[in-house]
């Protein structure tokens, strides 16, 4: 094993072996302040390992772990993200009882976040990815209210659902490919010739579209971003998500252009980018709007992939990785920016406010920002046709939406003069910030997407300005008019779904029925006699 | 390979182990009985010398890659009995094995002998029961005889009945003569098809009748009658009527052997019945009949146990639904396609799923049995803050559950992979559709056991008793078991293939 290989099994094994040492209270107290260190070896491995495949023997699950380039990207600017948000959260859980516990649940997030960047075969992706999703619910529930409760039931119903989606596809998968590998790479390879290719892409989609919250599989992200402390809410939308995204990165196959297949995404993924806007400006609370503006994002993302499958055009993998590194730092900052608007006072609200307005319009396209960058990266994939029409739209929609999340954010402010924010907690998130705009600039000039010239280019500064303007003036519209809008609830239509829960009661009520009848003596007598009958029929029957 | 017929005549020389696994368990029960005193000293040692034996003849057959054969006596069937440990017996030994030693270490708490000498009537008869059940189960795993197998399954009915009520009250007595009599109604039909064999053919042996069974009405009606019997003492929906309230009202080490290991006895000899004496004769139709009833099982069980106000009657509930994954191996191994490599995976699936579902479900409710000792009750909705004052108990429970659900890596994962691939590859998509759904519902109802646990509790939580981390550790050892299991998928589908007549000797992975 060479030292690049050997870093890939050390920054999995890294949260692991720190989440084992929480199994000693006396460690367990102390592993807040240590959370920061669990990402570093993926970081290192995102800059050394690109390339790098091993095979790991079987005592240690028989992983197999490799870093292609989309992967690569993804892994660094999630494993920072990580680091920034653990500094935060060192801070924020100084002196709280339950900081041991939320620890052990942020290590085994994420174990499992950085894991779907660099597993290579189908069960190893299906245990980190069980992993990220099912260890999310720990950091969604910690601070105990029924709030969050609620919130961390629908986000592990859902995700459950999803798990058993994927396993259906993975098994699909694996049935079609020749020979015993299991490698995601071989398993894509022959899925385009697949006996069960449409109910695969189906079972994928389904899966992985729960976890980017495509809608109407959104419902959890308003609900379990905004019941989560900050750090957590920041690497659950941050990083956590891009699960889904590297997974649509690595199961479809944009080997061969599926037109139908990838339409019907692109299609999926714009009506999430507009809904996501839609419904996030009916919202109060900051963190829900950024939520909804989650929706949004990873609906652009989801199009970009869906024309990328569309056209058989691999490319388009990696724009949407960097537009999704941008959204990882971004969304991350954001989510700290509320933590630390709320740990202060009104009267120092504009230095914290102007460095958000500088985000949220990143995320916008903002010329200059990562955010115009990373629109540019997806614009070739996106095409000129009427999908790169809406996806240009939707940045006007963005521009919306984050106005709106300044002024939320604004209101959420506490009112009462406190201290001053300490600079445990700010710093990380200037950190957060800058790296938004520093590390999209690293990447869009060495990963070859394009180059300086092209970037400050005045066509390129101008197709990025208007839609921005246009979402400037439509924001006006919004505070002038927008007390007319219905206040939608946190989640929209899992309010519809919590109200089917009636009917799934009832029918556990007929079962229970049922149960107490088939247990009676003189019943249960007549059934096994029944049953020998039948069972001999079906045989007789049988030949 | 030669023919399973001459195999079984011919003795082979680690056969005296098998003979032993079954003796030392009873010599244990009847020594218990002489000296009631040191009932519990008897077993604690006859323990590894029993988990020893398994191993020896795990590892004899792996070795010879050939089954092991004793002859009682030295005549050769069909004067003589025979005892045969093929792959899938040596499996089962293990696992019984380590599910009652881990039980035994576990019981020393619960049923350890009153100080000041004398003999105490509840340790008593647990500890001699559970030699009693250890030595029926091997006799069933070996057994290759169908009349012996019907005196190995009543000695099971027998040592396990007692277990139900051994702390003696009203409902549990009611629920143990529930039991008796529903299994003894299951006994008569098994000895009924029995008799029937013997008309027909003249033979009891296993081997013997293998070779000469044809497909004609005395075999319909003799198969028919036997697997309805095995049917209602494996509990299969909707035969399910004794199954809750015994293992929910027994003691947590005799539920743990009665839901891990007592009704996968009649299980396996429905496999046996199936598989190696009428190979492929019960047809189609009938398997789909008994993969019907287990998917049926499988919601059923599932739905109810999501429903139960008591830990240890969810946990029963959900017996009945694992239970049901078992049968989905009838239908999956008997179509069209199994006689090539996928039926091996049907076949090793339901093995696995049996032993995974046998070790996670012992340390379920073992551990089920702690909290409910340090609370005094063991309602769910009373559970909240468990999880600090029992970590490792609840730490256990968590690990069961995720074989239960079928996570990665636990055993119950590896399971239920290879039981979806094998209904996608044989074409038969329902049982996929029922095994994910069973997998959704069991993941809610092992939430809705930890999700109040893990949270912090309303008010400070008074524990009524303490709880030792020796029995704590028991626990936890098991359910980790449980999840290593998944880490050993490659060899034991290998073990399985081992004296299977005509066996397919590829494998998956």
């Amino acid at each position: 094993m060479t030292g690049a290989e050997a870093l890939l099994a050390v920054s999995l094994a890294t949260p692991l072996a720190m989440l084992a040492a929480c199994l000693s209270p006396r460690l367990r107290a102390r592993m807040p302040g240590l959370l920061a260190i669990a990402p570093v070896p993926a970081l290192a491995a995102a800059f050394l390992s690109p390339g790098a495949g091993v095979a790991l023997p079987p005592a240690l699950l028989g992983l197999t772990l490799a870093l292609d380039m989309p992967g690569a990207i993804l892994l660094g600017t999630a494993a920072l993200l990580w680091i920034i948000a653990g500094i935060y959260a060192a801070a924020s859980l100084r002196g709280q009882a339950n900081g041991g516990r939320f620890a052990a649940w942020w290590l085994l997030t994420l174990a499992g976040s950085l894991g779907v960047f660099i597993t290579a075969d189908l069960v190893s992706f299906y245990l980190v990815f069980a992993m990220v999703s099912l260890a999310a619910y720990g950091l969604v529930v910690d601070d105990g209210t029924p709030r969050a409760r609620r919130a961390g039931g629908v986000y592990v119903s859902l995700a459950v659902l999803g798990e058993a989606f994927l396993l259906m596809g993975f098994v699909l998968l694996a049935a079609a490919t020749p020979g015993s590998s299991l490698l995601i790479h071989d398993a894509v390879a022959a899925l385009p010739a697949s006996p069960w290719r449409g109910s695969t892409l189906l079972l994928l989609i389904l899966g992985f579209g729960l976890k980017v919250g495509l809608v109407p599989g959104h419902v959890w992200m308003p609900l379990a971003y905004s019941a989560a402390p900050a750090p957590a809410a920041a690497v659950l939308s941050g990083a956590a998500v891009k699960a889904g995204v590297i997974g649509l990165i690595r199961f479809l196959p944009f080997g061969a252009a599926l037109p139908d297949w990838g339409g019907a995404l692109a299609a999926a993924g714009l009506v999430s980018a507009f809904y996501g806007v839609a419904v996030g400006i009916t919202q109060a609370n900051p963190k829900t709007v950024l939520a909804y503006s989650s929706v949004s994002q990873m609906g652009l993302i989801t199009a970009v992939l869906g024309m990328g499958l569309a056209g058989g055009n691999a490319g388009a993998v990696l724009g949407a990785s960097l537009y999704a590194a941008h959204h990882i730092l971004v969304k991350g900052a954001l989510f700290l920016a509320v933590g630390v608007v709320q740990a202060g006072g009104a009267r120092r609200l504009w230095p914290v406010l102007l460095p958000a307005a500088m985000l949220a319009l990143s995320l916008a396209g903002l010329p200059l920002t990562g955010g115009a960058l990373a629109k540019l990266a997806v614009k070739a994939p996106l095409g000129d046709g009427i999908v790169g029409q809406f996806a240009t739209w939707s940045a006007a929609g963005s521009t919306l939406l984050m106005l709106h999340f300044l002024a939320r954010l604004a209101a959420a402010a506490a009112p009462a003069i406190q201290g001053p924010v300490p600079a445990r907690i700010v710093l990380p998130w200037l950190a957060a910030a800058l790296a938004s705009v520093a590390i999209p600039w690293a990447l869009f000039l060495t990963a070859g997407s394009g180059t300086l010239s092209e970037a400050l280019a005045p066509a390129t500064l101008w197709a990025a300005i208007w839609p921005v303007l246009a979402g400037g003036v439509l924001a006006i519209g919004l505070r002038r008019w927008g007390r007319w809008l219905p206040r939608l609830p946190e989640g929209d239509v899992v309010v519809l779904a919590e109200g089917a829960t009636g009917a799934a009661r009832a029918s556990g009520e007929a079962l229970e029925r049922a149960d107490v009848l088939l247990r009676q003596w003189p019943v249960a007598g007549v059934v096994l006699l029944a049953l020998a009958v039948i069972l001999g029929a079906a045989m007789l029957a049988g030949h | 390979m030669p023919p399973a017929v001459t195999l079984a005549s011919a003795a082979t020389a680690g056969g005296f182990l098998l003979v032993l696994a079954i003796i030392l368990p009873a010599a244990g029960v009847l020594l218990a009985l002489a000296f009631g005193r040191h009932a519990e000293r008897i077993a604690l040692l006859l323990m590894p010398a029993g988990f020893a034996i398994a191993i020896a003849i795990l590892a004899d057959v792996w070795h010879s890659q050939a089954s092991l054969v004793a002859v009682m006596g030295g005549w050769a069937p069909p004067l003589g009995i025979a005892l045969r440990a093929d792959g899938l017996s040596a499996m089962m030994l293990v696992t019984t094995a380590l599910v009652i030693c881990a039980v035994g270490l576990f019981a020393r708490g619960d049923f350890g002998m009153p100080a000041g000498g004398g003999e105490a009537r509840a340790p008593l008869v647990f500890w001699t029961m559970l030699m009693g059940v250890w030595s029926a189960l091997n006799a069933i795993w070996l057994g290759r005889d169908l009349f012996n197998l019907y005196v190995a399954l009543e000695l099971l009915t027998f040592s396990a009945v007692p277990l139900v009520c051994l702390d003696g009250r009203a409902e549990t007595l009611a629920a143990a003569l529930r039991y008796l009599l529903f299994a003894l109604v299951g006994s008569v039909l098994y000895l009924l098809g029995v008799a029937l064999f013997y008309g027909a053919y003249g033979t009891l042996d296993i081997g013997l009748l293998a070779g000469r069974v044809r497909a004609e009405p005395v075999v319909w009606v003799s198969a028919a009658l036997m697997t309805a019997g095995l049917l209602a003492k494996t509990a299969l929906f909707p035969l399910h009527l004794w199954l809750p309230p015994a293992h929910a009202g027994a003691p947590a080490a005799a539920s743990a052997v009665l839901s891990a290991l007592v009704v996968k006895g009649s299980f396996f000899l429905a496999v046996r019945l199936w598989f190696d004496v009428l190979p492929g004769l019960p047809g189609v139709p009938a398997a789909q009949a008994l993969g019907t009833l287990g998917a049926a099982a499988i919601i059923f069980g599932s739905v109810l146990a999501l429903r139960q106000e008591r830990l240890k009657l969810l946990i029963a509930y959900s017996t009945i639904a694992q239970i049901g994954y078992l049968f989905l191996l009838f239908p999956l191994s008997t179509g069209a396609a199994a006689a090539g490599i996928w039926g091996s995976v049907a076949w090793t699936g339901g093995v696995y799923q049996l032993v995974s579902h046998a070790i996670a479900k012992a340390a379920m409710f073992m551990a089920a049995g702690l909290i409910g000792e340090a609370l005094g009750h063991d309602r769910i909705a009373g559970l909240g803050g468990i999880g600090r004052a029992l970590p490792m108990t609840i730490f256990a429970f968590g690990l069961g559950g995720m074989s239960l659900m079928g996570l990665p890596p636990s055993g119950g994962f590896v399971a239920k992979l290879m039981l979806l691939t094998a209904s996608v590859t044989e074409g038969q998509w329902w049982w996929a559709v029922v095994i994910l759904l069973g997998g959704l519902l069991a993941a809610a109802y092992v939430f809705r056991v930890l999700a109040p646990a893990l949270a912090g509790a309303d008010e400070p939580l008074r524990l009524c008793a303490r709880v030792s981390r020796r029995r704590e550790a028991v626990v936890l050892a098991l359910a980790v078991g449980a999840l290593l299991l998944g880490l050993l998928p490659l060899r034991p589908s290998e073990l399985l293939q081992i004296g299977r007549p005509a066996a397919p000797t590829a494998i998956m992975r």
